[in-house]
């Protein structure tokens, strides 16, 4: 049996700028389209501990090319207005959780990795409030 | 900093089920929805019958003595035949039996609802997927054609770290630890909650048997619960003591 410790994730800092803007250009062959919109997931409850809600911002870039249409989604924000935080532990998890499970959102997106196995926890609750905020993109 | 997340293939939903997230994530293009509706149906089937918070459930009834385990739901007498096969394979160290004798199966229940799910995707015709309740999944195919499912096995210490990277095509992954919801696991033999193990993750071909494995493991202690992962037919294991020491079963297949 080995002995060891693999450290692979690195705590990526989470300076997002927060795109309102629209912004709309045109060629002579292609149209660009560009609309960056807020979606706010459902409050996910974090056990007994109080309620988490994500929000992110998505930018919608709508390529019509001819009869063509290509459509591409990023999240270009990923805040958490609504934090756990009527318990120590709450404190505890606002203060060290979720800064970096922010990060470990952003780095599954990267398809580094694409689910997390451990414990029950607020990672859960943030996933699944990211999750709605993501399909109420998708929708739009 | 930008991070794309654009059209990923297929179908995703999330929602609340026997006090949990279930997150399932369908990869394949094809039409998931009514296959979904009737995962999540079926999900709150479950919980309906087998909960102890609900005083209707079937489990309430038995444990009131208003029905017979022999008259119960053919699905309510497979789980727990299950859960005394499996108190006799972890040698009672998982044990659905309270104290006072009543019983909850919850510790083989989401498992094996989750191993459920997996056979009504499986029977949408659906090849590629992910359902996960509670950090525990079932993944099966591809995210994208290029790319294996990749799992996270989280550090129990160090939440912005993960302990191991897990590859798989077609696994059950089960995570059992004291760290996140308190010492929610104890030794059965003596009522203690169990020292010097910081998690245990159980990867094999069912969720239901994986989480119950996990789950004994992680009460045997850091003596003879790795010892114990290491003879288990079929599945494989990492254990992570306090020490930091992490043991893994040689097939544990992580990168």
């Amino acid at each position: 049996m080995r002995k060891s410790i693999i450290v692979l994730i690195t705590v990526a800092a989470l300076a997002l700028p927060v795109v309102d803007a629209t912004a709309a250009t045109l060629t002579t062959t292609s149209k660009k389209i560009v609309v960056s919109k807020r979606f706010t997931g459902s409050v996910a409850s974090v056990d007994r501990w109080g309620s988490l809600r994500v929000t992110i911002v998505v930018r919608k870039t709508t390529t019509i090319t001819g009869t063509k249409k290509k459509v591409t989604r990023k999240i270009t924000a990923v805040s958490v207005p609504v934090y756990p935080n009527h318990t120590d532990r709450s404190i505890y998890i606002n203060q060290t959780a979720l800064p970096i499970l922010k990060a470990e959102t952003l780095r599954a997106q990267s398809a580094n990795i694409n689910m997390v196995s451990g414990a029950t926890d607020s990672s859960d609750a943030f996933a699944q409030s990211l999750q709605s905020a993501i399909l109420k993109a998708k929708r739009s | 900093m930008t991070v794309t997340i654009q059209e990923l293939p297929g179908t995703r939903r999330v929602e609340h089920v026997m006090g949990l997230p279930i997150v399932v994530d369908v990869r394949d293009d094809d039409e998931a929805g009514p296959a979904l509706d009737r995962l999540f149906d079926w999900l709150r089937w479950v919980d309906a019958t087998f909960s102890t918070f609900k005083e209707n459930s079937e489990i309430s009834r038995i444990n009131r003595g208003e029905l017979r385990r022999d008259d119960a739901h053919l699905d309510v007498r497979r789980v727990l035949d299950r859960c005394d096969q499996l108190r006799d394979e972890t040698r009672g160290y998982f044990d659905m039996r309270a104290p006072d004798g009543s019983i909850d199966p919850a510790g083989l229940v989401k498992g094996w609802a989750i191993d459920r799910t997996a056979a009504i995707l499986d029977d949408a015709g659906l090849r590629n997927y992910a359902v996960s309740g509670g950090g525990d999944m079932r993944v099966l195919g591809r995210p994208v054609p290029e790319l294996t499912w990749r799992v996270g096995i989280q550090h129990p210490l160090d939440r912005q770290q993960v302990a191991a990277v897990v590859e798989a095509t077609d696994l059950a992954i089960a995570t059992s630890g004291a760290y996140a919801r308190g010492d929610h696991v104890w030794n059965p033999h003596s009522g203690l909650p169990p020292s010097g193990v910081l998690s245990v993750t159980i990867v094999g071909p069912e969720l239901g048997t994986a989480d119950a494995y996990a789950t004994a493991a992680f009460a045997m202690g850091p003596e003879r619960g790795p010892q114990w992962t290491a003879r288990l037919a079929g599945y494989e294991a990492m254990t992570i003591l306090a020490d930091e020491t992490v043991f893994k079963t040689g097939g544990f297949p992580d990168e």
